[in-house]
């Protein structure tokens, strides 16, 4: 008896759990309504949701649900929907997070889907060489690059102005204008102790953070030793400011003075223009100083549809829909980002005098560091290297550790890892 | 046995043996399927290499061993949390005895000095260490009350000797008023007569608090500890707003560094870290209520 009531109970537990994980929604044939569920994670200034009215209009078949949520609540939720198999249809996906995504065979491959084409026109005639790449895994598409982010420096151009000084292009260059522009803790260069930034120096000195084939962790060749040791440099000789966790957010740094010079991508704009209004007229943007070569980390956003999504065809239509030249203007007009697709990065309306920028085109600036920023490595270790080199830049920055010793020391950590 | 008596019989031992299953379904079954199926799926992704998305490649103990012997940062991370639920544990709850003690005498505004040692509780962890954060900035208050002294401002987060105990600082402040309001409420359960017989055989306050007050305690001391160390073991919502773990990993913590294997995909190895976590934390009540069942 009692057995079975133990029994019956399982039952009834078993069948509340599958019905629960079953009812999926089947493809739809192409006239049938269907609902595709978008996430989008740039708040408040989204290009997205716009898309929408216009979108379902052309597809009466097509409702959109759209959830908003943060960057943060993006990711984790991602994680939870594509381990528990139930995903939304289109993503608003960080590149940054492509990695581990992309390793493990979590998109749909719109290579395939798209027939080769992304409105008409081919892939490549669409993106940058670089642009492409970053989309580009094991022969897919995984994504369709909506916004890309890649680093230049923003100078203070009146404080230049003011003691004479000419736009740093090299190191050197670099080294010597931050020393003369500095005034104890204030008009100072923002060293940030992470990957982004680390890297950007390494690829300046024709260094990088893996092998060609991503085989081998080389972020501690002589190259790279070399390179953040002249980053170093800049902290040793009172020229930088350490920006650690209690530095606050940096457009506090950029409107008290302490901040004179830093690397960013064109999001920080909007931040700027919106934050300190009062600085106009002040900033500019010129490519980052290098070594041997420009570099740059490649980033931005890409629009994703998961490998379990039941609605791939309406997906794909949005997508291609976001995609149109009018639409990927709207991500400048709308979020102050640089679309991904070059001409809209050409356009008038894009590559438009900034008066904030002192009447400069600041996306000439980007789409110049595109041509030589690359991605972060698409290993499913990545996010183990990313914490060892991270990890050995704080140290260096902090004097824990030498530069060699650091990064010899993340570059062990990162082997082992990749070798499991 | 009259007509009508039969069926009232069975109404009341269906009441009394069926009533009391059909009040606590809905509980279990929000046990099993919300507690114990997902604990015993995390206990089988524990032994399996799984991201969630590529299928489940079973690697027996695996996971365990290579945090406990390989990892390089869950062990710290044990050793952070650790040295946090010391400094947490070492100074909440005195000072929360100290609170209630005081406010255990004729205090004018007793309300409302519980009220406002009991608001921080009350305060979402995330605004708290937002606002903390505040206070530890470069330029905060801080800092620039050590700027106005003549010394140099501490990196309160960004110095890797400093950030946890700033962190533990913050939590103290946080979580205090809750062990203030449990201990005044025991407090003022003592029997006065055992002061006043004590006050008659010339007991001076400290006899008194030896003697009466800290045995009357014992069973709310005990709850507040482990009450106490199960909560600060699972510390996380104030290293992911003030720190991120770091510097240097100086800050991060078993959940945290959970929390960061699960945001990786590497689900096998969060479940193991959780099993881990959950030994601990049974240990450690097992033997708090031992003891205190010891000094019963």
């Amino acid at each position: 008896m009692k057995t079975n009531k133990v029994l019956i109970g399982m039952l009834l537990i078993l069948s509340f759990v599958l019905g629960a994980c079953g009812g999926g929604a089947q493809p739809a044939a192409s006239n049938e309504k269907v609902t595709i569920t978008v996430w989008d994670y740039y708040g408040e200034a989204t290009p997205v949701k716009p898309l929408i009215e216009g979108f379902q209009k052309e597809n009466p078949n097509i409702t959109v649900q759209y959830e908003s949520m943060d960057w943060d609540t993006t990711l984790e939720k991602l994680n939870v929907v594509l381990t528990g198999g139930t995903p939304p249809d289109v993503v608003t996906v960080d590149m940054t997070w492509f990695p581990k995504f992309a390793a493990l065979g979590a998109f749909t491959d719109l290579k395939a889907l798209s027939g080769g084409k992304l409105n008409g026109a081919a892939w490549d005639q669409a993106y940058t060489p670089g642009g492409l790449e970053a989309i580009t895994y094991n022969e897919q598409i995984v994504a369709a690059l909506y916004d890309f982010d890649v680093y230049a420096l923003y100078y203070r151009a009146d404080l230049l102005e003011q003691k004479g000084l000419q736009v740093p292009k090299t190191w050197d260059e670099l080294k010597d204008v931050s020393q003369k522009l500095a005034e104890g803790d204030k008009y100072l260069y923002q060293w940030l102790p992470e990957t982004f930034h680390g890297s950007q120096w390494i690829y300046e000195n024709g260094g990088d953070l893996l092998s060609a084939d991503n085989k081998t962790v080389v972020f501690n060749s002589p190259e790279a030793v070399q390179a953040i040791q002249v980053y170093l440099d800049m902290l040793t000789n009172k020229s930088a400011i350490y920006w650690g966790a209690d530095q606050g957010e940096r457009i506090q740094g950029i409107k008290d003075g302490r901040i004179a010079m830093f690397s960013d991508g064109p999001y920080n704009m909007g931040i700027m223009k919106s934050a300190a209004p009062e600085m106009a007229g002040q900033w500019r943007v010129a490519l980052h100083p290098y070594g041997k070569q420009p570099g740059s980390y490649l980033g931005g956003t890409g629009l994703v549809i998961p490998a379990q999504s039941k609605q791939k065809e309406a997906a794909w239509k949005f997508i291609e829909y976001a995609m149109r030249l009018e639409n990927q203007i709207g991500v400048y007009k709308y979020a102050g980002a640089a679309p991904a697709l070059t001409a809209a990065l050409q356009s008038p309306e894009v590559n438009a005098v900034d008066p904030y920028f002192g009447g400069q085109k600041p996306f000439e600036v980007f789409l110049e560091a595109m041509k030589t920023a690359k991605h972060f490595p698409y290993v499913r270790q990545w996010n183990d290297i990313d914490v060892a080199f991270s990890t050995a830049m704080e140290q260096i920055g902090l004097g824990q550790k030498s530069v060699k010793d650091a990064l010899d020391e993340a570059a062990a950590t990162a082997t082992d890892a990749m070798s499991k | 046995m009259t007509a009508g008596s039969l069926p009232n019989q069975r109404t009341n031992r269906l009441g009394k043996y069926v009533m009391p299953y059909l009040f606590i379904t809905v509980p279990m079954i929000s046990f099993v399927v919300f507690l114990l199926v997902p604990m015993v799926i995390s206990l089988w992704w524990s032994l399996n290499d799984y991201s969630g998305i590529q299928p489940a490649k079973f690697i027996g103990l695996k996971n365990y061993i290579d945090l406990l012997t390989e990892d390089k940062y869950f062990l710290p991370s044990l050793w952070n949390t650790t040295v946090f639920v010391l400094l947490g544990m070492g100074i909440g709850p005195t000072l929360g005895l100290l609170t209630a003690l005081l406010l255990n005498q004729k205090v004018r505004f007793q309300s409302l000095f519980r009220t406002a040692y009991y608001l921080p509780v009350m305060t979402s962890l995330v605004v708290v260490s937002t606002i903390w954060v505040m206070l530890y900035n470069h330029n905060g208050l801080f800092n620039s009350f050590l700027t106005t002294l003549g010394y140099q401002p501490v990196g309160w987060l960004s110095n890797p000797n400093v950030a946890l105990v700033s962190v533990a600082v913050a939590s103290i402040w946080q979580g205090f008023g809750f062990e203030t309001v449990i201990f005044l409420a025991a407090l003022q359960s003592i029997p006065r007569e055992l002061y006043e017989a004590a006050m008659m055989d010339g007991a001076n306050a400290f006899q008194k608090f030896r003697y009466i007050t800290l045995p009357s305690l014992r069973y709310v001391i005990a709850f507040v500890y482990i009450y106490g160390i199960i909560g600060s073991y699972q510390v996380f919502d104030q290293v992911f707003v003030m720190t991120s773990g770091g510097p240097v990993h100086s800050t991060s913590t078993v959940v945290y560094y959970l929390f960061s294997k699960f945001q990786d995909l590497r689900l096998g190895q969060a479940s193991a870290i959780a099993y881990i976590l959950f030994a601990i934390l049974v240990i450690f009540s097992y033997v708090e209520l031992r003891m205190s069942r010891e000094k019963e």
